[in-house]
């Protein structure tokens, strides 16, 4: 990505980028073993609600698309945060090199004022808990996209 | 020379084989002439190699519902003569599957992870003593506890029939788990300058009243459903406990783990209720049981006053907000229950013996429950 580009975390092409660099470190993500699930991720933006979905199957994230919120309510489990709070995970990866303390996405998913963690299906919910350290090591990638700091 | 078949062909290998060993033995050439096994299926490798998945085809991806033998003959494999009796007592398919086995067990074999490569202990830093006192009983009970869940498999392991391997062969995964569990938490304990410190009787009540569950059934609603729920939201919680990365990463690769197990014990209760209705009563007796010895754990003096110190940041806001985070998080512990039994089929919203009140358990949160209960 450009160096100069700002985090955005309602920004497509970001997750398109996490996407190609998980799928570019196979040996990586091999040592934390195949992760087959799909995650939803709902920014809530002060006029609209930008929602991707992201399809994690074996060492790849093999999708990242728009969806629609009831396109979202299919995927084993949606994480729902205001923008801010999604900018300041980001700005955290970016400023550390990787999530440090309460910027893993567990840390803000678990007391759920930040981001929740949400699915009608609580085997969904627990996919979450089975893949988490390869969702944190896809979303820590934003550390190597060149990002600077959000401007929210 | 006409063309011989394959079946032919073997039949005239086996023919011109010698009858017996140069001791003289006799040989039987019985394999090489075929059985009535299904032969040449071709189970297709997909994109991640030769699953378990892939190769359940044709007859090998039959599993009874009703074992026909007791032996250790692999399913599909041509057993004739007598074979010993080999005990088993787990003789149907409702008495241990799960839906989501094979592919557990693919997944557990995938994300395999080694305590000791895999944590950064030379980023481990000298912590406050009291600090590190509270690390260390955390720590101390969670070795304790964490051998039930490779003890209890392996009680009922040899009792299950062979026919349903896929779910041996997972519980042998959480033996391999669990064992790992152990030893990372026995490292930190150690590695830091501190040591174990106490245990006590509340938490090894709870582990004998699971050890000693009457049933396979009942053990993995006492282990699965209620033991390592519970133990997978401390896991989960590790992010607020822990005082740094180095515990972070061990909680986090233990949650990956234990959630698997979760998975498995849900998915196992639901599939022997949905095919034998009758077990419902005698899961709801282990959980009834199960319940108040894990709510008298919930308040171990030692755990939960460490857990209480360590969610504070130390003494001086155990009270601020060690103890207010220990019990929001105990909210959630219960509610993530809660809603498993849901999933399972056992609803135990109406009959929990949880003090729901007490701990200020919202049943709208519940997934799956009644509407009335909410």
């Amino acid at each position: 990505m450009d160096n100069t580009t700002a985090i955005d975390a309602t920004s497509l092409v970001l997750y398109e980028h996490l996407a190609r660099r998980m799928n570019h470190r196979e040996e990586h993500f091999r040592t934390l073993g195949e992760a087959d699930m799909t995650v939803a991720i709902v920014v809530k933006a002060p006029d609209y609600n930008f929602t991707v979905q992201l399809v994690f199957e074996e060492l790849r994230c093999a999708g990242v698309d728009v969806v629609t919120s009831d396109e979202a309510k299919l995927a084993d489990f949606q994480l729902v945060g205001d923008l801010a709070s999604w900018n300041a995970m980001f700005d955290n990866i970016v400023f550390n090199g990787a999530a440090l303390g309460d910027f893993t996405i567990n840390s803000l998913a678990l007391r759920g004022n930040r981001i929740s963690c949400e699915s009608a299906d609580p085997m969904g919910l627990d996919k979450f808990s089975r893949f988490n350290q390869t969702l944190q090591d896809f979303l820590d990638g934003a550390a190597h996209l060149d990002l600077t700091r959000s401007t929210t | 020379m006409p063309h011989m078949s394959e079946a032919e062909s073997n039949n005239a290998i086996a023919d011109r084989l010698p009858a017996v060993t140069p001791l003289g033995t006799p040989l039987d050439w019985a394999w090489l002439r075929g059985a009535p096994s299904e032969w040449g299926v071709h189970p297709k490798p997909g994109p991640r190699g030769l699953t378990m998945n892939d190769i359940s085809v044709g007859t090998y991806g039959d599993v009874p519902e009703h074992a026909q033998r007791r032996s250790m003959a692999g399913r599909g494999s041509t057993v004739e003569g007598d074979v010993p009796d080999m005990g088993y007592i787990l003789n149907k398919k409702s008495d241990v599957w799960a839906d989501n086995v094979r592919e557990l067990y693919e997944e557990a074999v995938a994300r395999q992870w080694s305590a000791t490569r895999d944590i950064p202990w030379g980023d481990l830093r000298e912590l406050p003593s009291d600090m590190e006192h509270a690390v260390c009983q955390v720590f101390t009970t969670l070795t304790e506890i964490e051998m039930i869940a490779a003890d209890l498999p392996a009680k009922w392991m040899w009792r299950m029939n062979h026919d349903y391997l896929e779910a041996k062969m997972f519980l042998c995964t959480q033996i391999m788990d669990e064992a790992r569990h152990a030893e990372v938490f026995r490292k930190r304990a150690l590695a830091n300058g501190g040591g174990l410190l106490y245990s006590r009787s509340s938490g090894e009540n709870l582990l004998r009243s699971i050890l000693e569950a009457k049933t396979y059934t009942q053990a993995t609603a006492l282990l699965h459903l209620l033991g390592e729920g519970f133990i997978l939201d401390i896991f989960r919680m590790g992010e607020l406990i822990a005082p740094s990365p180095v515990e972070k990463k061990i909680f986090r690769m233990a949650m990956q783990d234990e959630a698997r197990h979760v998975a498995y014990g849900t998915m196992h209760l639901r599939y022997a209720v949905e095919n034998d209705p009758d077990v419902a009563e005698e899961i709801h007796e282990a959980l009834d049981h199960g319940e108040t010895l894990l709510a008298t754990f919930g308040t171990n003096a030692d755990f939960g006053s460490a857990l209480a110190y360590l969610l504070g940041g130390g003494e001086e806001h155990i009270e601020t907000k060690g103890f207010p985070l220990q019990e929001e998080m105990q909210r959630h512990q219960f509610t993530s229950y809660l809603s498993r039994c849901e999933r399972a089929g056992i609803s135990r919203v109406a009959r929990t013996k949880l003090p729901l009140d007490l701990l200020g358990i919202d049943l709208s949160k519940v997934h799956g429950a009644p509407a009335t209960a909410a």
